[in-house]
């Protein structure tokens, strides 16, 4: 198995193809791309169906991961998260749920269409203790060793410097704290020039 | 990549086929493209 490498491409190009396919994510959930998502994305990968069942649409159908970060192990209540690329917010309102009102979780976010829908779900749910912030992975706007457990599902594969995001998540969880997320990996090398083409990172 | 990172007690799940059904299924199954889930601990 191996792991797209580093800084292949450019960091800032990167951010902007990726803002322009989630902005779309956001705004037409329901159009065809290139994975699931939304409901039929979330039984797929096995989420707890009573707990996407209590979601609104508007927390769902944006919904785009590739994995189940609570697969290996559900989080427990009171444990304070981070949520990497939150998008719409499924698994930070998945996270909401399983630390229940004693714990916190913070969802960071870059695209402006998908805080917007986290933020108004959160205000539907009246979820107190799931918050929303504008931020990069590589910047988390979050303070040093505050977290029990960081969350990213589908978004350090879309990231260019993975050892900088890596170094962030490093930096906010506490001393003996984890980090559970859910990417992509391959298991044929992808040609070299294949790697340096920005369009196909996205699509 | 995470163990360079200082985290231990790394852990991964079996391959989730991510993409079986979507439009990029193809190009997922050329070069065996598959979701994981991952678990790390930073040492405390």
């Amino acid at each position: 198995m191996t792991v797209t490498r580093d800084l292949l491409v450019d960091l800032d190009a990167l951010r902007e193809q990726v803002r322009v396919k989630y902005r779309e994510v956001a705004v037409d959930p329901h159009a065809s791309f290139h994975f699931h998502t939304g409901r039929v994305l979330a039984r797929r990968l096995g989420y707890d169906a009573d707990a996407v069942g209590a979601l609104p649409d508007r927390a769902v159908e944006s919904f785009a991961g590739v994995g189940n970060p609570f697969s290996l192990r559900p989080l427990a209540p009171g444990e304070r998260v981070v949520d990497v690329g939150s998008g719409a917010g499924f698994d930070s309102f998945i996270a909401g749920g399983q630390v229940g009102p004693g714990g916190r979780v913070i969802g960071v976010d870059m695209t402006a269409e998908m805080l917007a829908k986290s933020h108004q779900t959160a205000e539907e749910l009246r979820l107190a203790h799931v918050g929303f912030r504008e931020g990069f992975a590589e910047s988390l706007p979050v303070e040093d060793a505050w977290a029990d457990v960081v969350i990213s599902n589908g978004v350090i594969n879309l990231c260019a410097d993975k050892q900088a995001v890596f170094a962030e998540i490093f930096r906010v969880l506490r001393p003996g704290g984890r980090v559970q997320f859910a990417d992509i990996a391959n298991g044929r090398p992808i040609p070299a020039e294949a790697l340096r083409d920005i369009d196909l990172w996205t699509g | 990549m995470l163990q360079d990172s200082g985290f231990t007690d790394v852990v991964t799940s079996e391959a989730i086929d991510t993409f079986g059904g979507a439009n990029g299924e193809g190009k997922a199954r050329t070069f065996e493209v598959y979701g994981y889930a991952f678990m790390a601990r930073r040492p405390a």
